[in-house]
């Protein structure tokens, strides 16, 4: 109980150092924050099914950029739009293609997931490319963001301050949800499953539902991600449905580490600043990048937080007994 | 209500090897039911056709009225059958409490929802509770399944088959690899929270058998040598040959 009002503490803590932002930093670190916050949603969905379902998918740039696509087209072909209907379409488009890509996907596990997801994955870029005269082909589309209307008032958030508090009034709480979710029944279902499916199902429950069920939310949580993206950037194109994108995305979350919750957080951070200095400094910074990603593999394959809790638990010794090691490993996976 | 649990002529290959040739007994509401049988009979196979694990390659289930052959087993779960693991099949790095919650929430609806928490909930907790006691685990609700002597995690695997307030038990091997000592506690165990439902035991030791069973059916070579009260049984001469050794 007292871990969780720390939680509390921490995410207040982090909610008004995020309204503070604005004040304290450049344009430029303010742009590469709200990359930074979209990112961190796009990854801590994938680890709800990486890290918590046990499932590796190769597909879940798809959703991001399926959700990306929808929405800029809608700002394209409906003008008259808000921002919020736009994110909406996105969203929803997303959720159709989770529910049905699932469905068809359900039954498999391992590999054969892995490798479906990357079929699915290839399928959609390949229509992302040829596509050209919705998707504009290489040359991607260009929007302009929509105003903000909330019925009663209408906010420009071409600015990127207020373009910043939007997304993270609306992704900070998804993803604070996404926190939640992992205590909820659900959330507790689907830990559950990866470690005894088959008790799962002898105590009535469907996993086959379960798992379609986890797989939608996270689609959809890409997707939300998805929009946000060609939202701040005002750009959508391939790129956004690649398995470049799902590898970015794996690779943020393995840096992170799988067993935390703000694991992949953390390696969004990681990631997307040292991807921003090392481009400065060479061109050849995703090979620099690719080495990181083998040396944390080979060397730390439980990422950065698990370094991150070792260093703690040195500093303030272990609180391992029994009973709290269950909690450790359960909460593990915070 | 003779036919509340009715096999009725169960057959099962693997392909084209005859494990089970015709599998047939009826099992009364409220009764302790044994399997019993050498190595090789087919109990498992059954066992795993009962509960839902298998398909039968012919025949059918009856239960309380329906066929229930090849339904999956979470729906048999639902309808309120629910089996045990010959080997210890319970969440390892769960707590005995969250063990016992993980059934307890899925009996009462709480299994997809995703705002709820369970652990939150008091009559849940109340509800696992009880049964936590019940299995004679309260001293060690809080430790991880994984930290719990042999016999404390075979109590545990009989509390998380509970945990969905079944009204008929499928046992199987509930004292397998336990010392004497174990196996007399075991079958106390068995008897207490079996009382007042339909009770279905795969065993191997006849001490537990006939101190639990009202009714035994002998499985031998994939069919049912005979099913009746245990007096009956353990004079039967063709059951004596089927232990003993064909003569």
């Amino acid at each position: 109980m007292k871990k969780q009002g720390n939680i509390f503490i921490c995410m207040s803590g982090l909610i008004l150092a995020g309204a503070l932002m604005p004040v304290i930093l450049s344009q430029y670190h303010l742009y590469i924050l709200t990359e930074i916050i979209i990112f961190s949603l796009f990854a801590v969905s994938y680890n709800l099914l990486l890290g918590y379902a046990g499932l590796l998918s190769f597909g879940h740039a798809l959703f991001f950029g399926l959700s990306g696509f929808a929405t800029a087209l809608a700002i394209i072909h409906f003008p008259g739009l808000t921002l919020l209907s736009t994110v909406l379409i996105g969203l929803a488009a997303s959720i159709i293609a989770g529910f049905v890509i699932g469905a068809l996907l359900l039954r498999h596990k391992g590999s054969y997931f892995a490798l479906l997801t990357l079929a699915f994955s290839a399928l959609f870029y390949a229509v992302a490319v040829k596509w050209y005269s919705v998707t504009g082909g290489d040359n991607g589309l260009n929007i302009v963001r929509p105003d903000l209307n909330l019925g009663f008032a209408s906010i420009s958030v071409s600015g990127l301050a207020h373009f910043y508090y939007l997304t993270l009034i609306v992704v900070g709480a998804t993803i604070i949800f996404c926190w939640y979710f992992t205590q909820t029944a659900m959330g507790k279902t689907v830990l559950l499953m990866r470690d005894n499916e088959k008790r799962m199902q002898f105590l009535g429950y469907n996993t086959n539902f379960a798992r379609l069920i986890l797989f939608t939310f996270t689609g959809a949580l890409a997707g939300l991600a998805g929009s946000f993206y060609a939202l701040h950037f005002e750009f959508v194109s391939h790129m956004a449905v690649s398995i470049n994108m799902t590898t970015v995305v794996l690779l943020m979350t393995f840096v992170g580490g799988t067993k935390k919750f703000w694991g992949p957080i953390l390696g969004v951070f990681v990631y997307i600043i040292f991807q921003n200095y090392l481009s400065d400094l060479t061109d050849r910074w995703a090979l620099i990048m690719g080495f990181i990603f083998v040396f944390m593999v080979l060397f730390v394959p439980g990422g950065l937080s698990e370094v991150i809790v070792k260093i703690q638990q040195r500093l303030f010794g272990k609180r391992n007994d029994n009973g709290v090691k269950y909690i450790a490993s359960e909460e593990g996976n915070l | 209500m003779s036919d509340y649990f009715h096999v009725r002529d169960i057959h099962k290959d693997f392909s084209g090897m005859k494990v089970l040739t015709g599998v047939d007994f009826k099992v009364r509401k409220n009764e302790r039911h044994a399997v019993i049988g050498p190595n090789g009979a087919g109990k498992t196979t059954l066992f795993n056709i009962m509960s839902g694990d298998l398909k039968p390659s012919s025949g059918i289930i009856l239960y309380k009225g329906k066929d229930v052959s090849g339904k999956p087993p979470h729906i048999l779960n639902r309808s309120g059958l629910s089996r045990s693991f010959q080997i210890t099949n319970v969440f390892q790095q769960l707590s005995v409490f969250d063990n016992i919650l993980s059934g307890v929430r899925s009996r009462y609806g709480l299994r997809y929802h995703f705002f709820k928490r369970p652990d939150r909930d008091h009559h849940l907790i109340e509800k696992v509770e009880a049964l936590v006691a019940e299995v004679g685990l309260t001293d060690v609700k809080d430790q991880p399944a994984s930290s719990l002597s042999y016999g404390q995690q075979r109590a545990l695997e009989i509390g998380v088959t509970l945990s969905t307030e079944p009204e008929l038990i499928l046992l199987d091997e509930p004292t397998a690899g336990m010392t004497h000592e174990e196996t007399v506690q075991a079958i106390k165990l068995i008897d207490k929270v079996t009382s007042g439902r339909t009770l279905i035991i795969i065993e191997h030791d006849m001490d537990v058998v006939f101190s639990l069973a009202d009714t035994i059916s002998v499985l031998y070579h994939g069919t049912i040598l005979v099913s009746d009260s245990p007096e009956k049984v353990s004079n039967d001469n063709r059951v004596k040959d089927a232990y003993l050794g064909e003569g």
